[in-house]
């Protein structure tokens, strides 16, 4: 298939420039601090409180939309975890309800936190943030791989579908459940095939590119601390450290 | 000559290969004796390259010019292992001493598949890829970025996901990669297999730059024509060995029939070129005699076509005259054509509009897709398998959603009308155009992969849903190991087919029947997997025979084929148009397209031009949205 290609959209570049721009390492630092609110159980109060701080990035770096989103979802999933169910009696299985929505909205920090890390940082300044942090290349290589895969495998996809279409092998949306057997022998099997193929070419473009030269990698992206990405990160760190210390739950 | 890399002594030759032998090593697990050792990919290579030559090797598959291009760029021996002997040194690296890294500095390297050869995301990160593992200094490397970006006419592209970029374009990101480290050998293993007519002519004003610069360039190649201004000598390859070294000149004094039974493609593509658009130009007209007198008889007189004097051929043109080219055509095809298009019959013949060769300049509106005298309730010509009436392909931008679709590549609109189509039994139509002419979609809008936008597509003269045009056709991907799903040939042929027992014995006769034709019987068992490419080709094909397919598309057949798989294909289509199949073919093979199609479709030709409408998600739909880092240095 060919590619049909658009205008590229122009504002982008100049529309992340404005507004508050977190270095890549204070948005890994973010993404550590929800996963940690998940592991510590934190209090109700301290979640909520975190979970605007973390909206707010996602909202000054221009993503209004999905900011929104997270916002009315966190807020409902909290309303409805707050109501008080029948503990008893014909209504007591209502208290499902709140069950799946706690626990739903303890997983919207991880959530917010990722969309805003990975859908405002640039491929090259991410992996400029792990070289800076002294990440091994044995990390860095298979997150540019990674991010380099997805696209690939979205496609790869589409076309099993056209082509399981095409004969008459059921391939609609429900499929996968319906026959899963047969789903993971005629989608998974040649996704791996394929990607075998892919990663063989990546292999050698990166090597003729002199991906395994022992020296030091460098990073294109420039990318600095500034005072604040510090401010926003200990602001960030307070009420957690105020909930692990017993002061405020 | 060398301006730009004076430094070294110009004098040295750039590759000398003495007496080299390579083996690639067998499968890992099969036992290391001599049954299984495939045969030597090369031996007894002796080749000698100058600084600043830029060299085509050519030959047929699996001739071993592949294999030479991979002992330059190092990849031979560090990445194909395998039994090396003899000696190749590269600007001094000693091929087999040398770790690959040392090479990565001094050779570039462009391959053949657009797709899989960048390594990043984005454009920006992908030009800044050699010049970080180097080790550079953020500030040099973005400068540098710039600089190729501006000489490589790509600094609009900067931004982009490469995921988004036409072939053509993507080929140029993988040449300007190559270049970023200053190379001094440029070595290209069959760029243009998936590049059309304009793409391809970019690459080679693009390497003739490059050539200016005094880097040595090396192309392993089936295409020929592309480089024909180019090059300076032509290393012929057969079996692992060179078997002929010509200069420029005199590789082209060679008799196109003896460069023919070499197994090569054409050096001079205008024969086929003028046949194309010739066909073309004749578009919707069929063959048969019967529609050629109608058409001469009511057509209005044609308006004057000083665009297409410049291509089309006539008694007036110098150079070959139309009886050499049907000459070249007719061998290529290995029979005599069916009529001469390039000679039309006296009096104006019925083209519908003038062509628009050229639409990227003009800026009038898209004029009324049909062609004079159809209306837009047109009935189906009788006859006709697929017909389409009003037609609108494309795809419409993703809207706001709160759960975005992200199933199409791109989600801006993209809407290109068709002029009213007629597909025949028995008939191989062409459909060529540039990449994102709306080829791909016109197809999978034919074989009810996508939904039309506006207008119909009839089957049998009754309108049809994409549901039933799945039934109806079958297209074969450019990809094609995307369609094999069984474990064996035969098991793909049966996949799908149910019913009783006697039901059951008459498929296994069809599908039978069906091996047989296309040659596969004796690949009855084989793992589909462990095929070759023409035989996966054919497999799909034979699928879609047992499944009782009216219509066969294929998409990009001949890519990456040299002359004899190339025949190969078009004497295949001929066959599943004499099977009564209606067979459309989308191609930028001009080779193919003159001496096998009956009727050839150019989108680029025909009124009616692709509209896009940016999507109104663009902003977010990228995963990773793109950022200059160039920019970005800039604002601090």
């Amino acid at each position: 298939m060919s590619t049909v290609t658009t205008p590229a959209p122009p504002a982008d570049a100049a529309r992340g420039s404005h507004g508050l721009r977190l270095d890549p390492r204070a948005k890994l630092f973010l993404l550590l601090e929800a996963n940690l609110l998940l592991f510590f159980h934190v209090g109700t109060p301290t979640e909520a409180v975190l979970t605007a701080l973390f909206i707010v990035p996602l909202l000054l770096a221009g993503r209004v939309r999905s900011a929104v989103r997270f916002a009315v979802v966190y807020a409902a999933l909290l309303g409805l975890s707050l109501i008080e169910t029948p503990t008893s009696g014909g209504w007591a299985w209502l208290a499902i309800v709140p069950m799946l929505a706690v626990g739903i909205r303890m997983l919207l920090p991880c959530l917010i936190t990722g969309a805003y890390a990975f859908t405002t940082t640039s491929p090259g300044e991410f992996t400029a943030a792990l070289r800076r942090i002294h990440a091994p290349e044995a990390v860095v290589i298979p997150c540019i791989v990674v991010i380099r895969f997805f696209p690939t495998l979205r496609e790869d996809y589409r076309h099993i579908r056209d082509a399981m279409a095409l004969r008459g092998i059921p391939s609609g949306g429900g499929s996968p459940l319906r026959h899963p057997a047969q789903s993971l022998e005629y989608i998974i099997v040649p996704l791996l095939m394929n990607a075998n193929t892919v990663a063989q070419d990546l292999s050698v473009a990166a090597l003729t590119k002199g991906l395994g030269n022992p020296g030091r990698h460098t990073s294109m992206a420039d990318i600095r601390m500034t005072p604040l990405d510090w401010a926003y990160m200990a602001l960030c760190a307070v009420p957690f450290a105020l909930f692990l210390t017993g002061v405020w739950r | 000559m060398t301006v730009a890399y004076d430094d070294a002594a110009a004098a040295r030759p750039a590759v000398q290969a003495h007496g080299v032998g390579f083996r690639y090593r067998g499968e890992p697990g099969l036992p290391d004796d001599d049954a299984t050792q495939p045969p030597p990919a090369l031996s007894d290579v002796t080749l000698g390259i100058a600084d600043g030559e830029f060299v085509v090797l050519c030959g047929q598959s699996g001739c071993g010019k592949t294999t030479f291009t991979r002992l330059l760029n190092g990849l031979i021996p560090s990445f194909h292992t395998g039994d090396l002997t003899g000696a190749c040194t590269v600007y001094g690296l000693e091929c087999g001493q040398a770790a690959i890294e040392e090479y990565a500095a001094l050779v570039g390297s462009v391959f053949q598949n657009p797709k899989t050869q960048y390594f990043n995301a984005f454009v920006a990160d992908e030009l800044a890829f050699p010049c970080e593992n180097a080790g550079w200094e953020p500030a040099r490397i973005r400068g540098r970025v710039d600089e190729v970006a501006q000489r490589f006419g790509i600094a609009h592209l900067l931004d982009r996901s490469i995921f988004r970029l036409s072939g053509g374009e993507k080929q140029r990101i993988a040449v300007a990669s190559a270049c970023m480290l200053r190379p001094r050998l440029l070595v290209l293993d069959e760029p243009t297999s998936n590049l059309d007519r304009r793409a391809m002519d970019d690459l080679a004003a693009l390497l003739g730059d490059i050539k200016r610069m005094g880097v040595t360039i090396v192309v392993a190649e089936h295409r020929l024509a592309w480089c024909a201004g180019l090059a300076d000598r032509y290393v012929l390859f057969e079996s692992g060995r060179i078997v002929g070294d010509h200069t420029a000149a005199r590789f082209a004094a060679i008799p196109e029939a003896r460069r023919e039974a070499m197994g090569l493609r054409t050096l001079d593509v205008a024969p086929f070129r003028r046949r194309v658009d010739a066909l073309a130009a004749r578009w919707p007209e069929r063959a048969d005699a019967a529609a050629n007198a109608r058409a001469a008889d009511d057509a209005p007189p044609a308006p004057p076509r000083p665009v297409e004097s410049a291509t089309a051929p006539g008694p007036t043109t110098s150079g070959p005259t139309p009886a050499d080219s049907a000459d070249t055509v007719a061998r290529l095809r290995g029979t005599p054509l069916p009529e001469s298009p390039a000679a039309p019959p006296a009096g104006p013949h019925a083209v519908p509009e003038p062509p628009l060769t050229d639409d990227r300049t003009d800026d009038t509106p898209p004029l009324p897709r049909q062609p004079a005298g159809a209306g837009t309730a047109a009935p189906a010509t009788p006859g006709a398998l697929l017909s389409t009436r009003g037609l609108v392909v494309g795809h419409r931008p993703a809207g706001r959603r709160w759960f975005r679709r992200r199933c199409t590549p791109d989600t801006g609109g993209f809407s290109r009308p068709i002029p009213d189509l007629d597909l025949f039994p028995g008939e191989i139509v062409g459909v060529m155009g540039h990449n994102g002419a709306g080829k791909s979609t016109l197809v999978r809008t034919l074989v009810g992969l996508a939904r039309p936008l506006a207008g119909d597509v009839l089957r049998r003269g009754a309108a049809a849903r994409p549901r039933t045009l799945m039934r109806a056709g079958f297209l074969v991907m450019q990809d094609v190991n995307y369609q094999l799903f069984a474990d064996s040939v035969r098991g793909e042929l049966l996949l799908g087919t149910t019913g009783e027992d006697d039901e059951r014995a008459a498929i296994r006769a069809v599908c039978d029947a069906v091996l047989r034709e296309l040659d596969l019987t004796g690949l009855a068992d084989r793992h589909p997997m462990s095929l070759s490419g023409g035989q996966k080709q054919r497999t799909a094909i034979a699928s879609a025979l047992v499944c009782g397919k009216e219509l066969i598309v294929l998409d990009e057949p001949t890519s990456g084929l040299d002359r004899r798989h190339m025949v190969q294909v078009g004497m295949l289509l001929r066959r599943l148009a004499e099977r009564g199949k209606a067979v459309l073919v989308v191609t930028h093979d001009e080779e193919l397209a003159a001496a096998w199609c009956d009727r050839i479709l150019d989108l680029d030709a025909v009124p009616g031009r692709p509209e896009r409408t940016p999507g109104r998600t663009a902003g977010q739909t990228n995963p990773i949205r793109p950022r200059s880092p160039i920019r970005q240095g800039d604002s601090r």
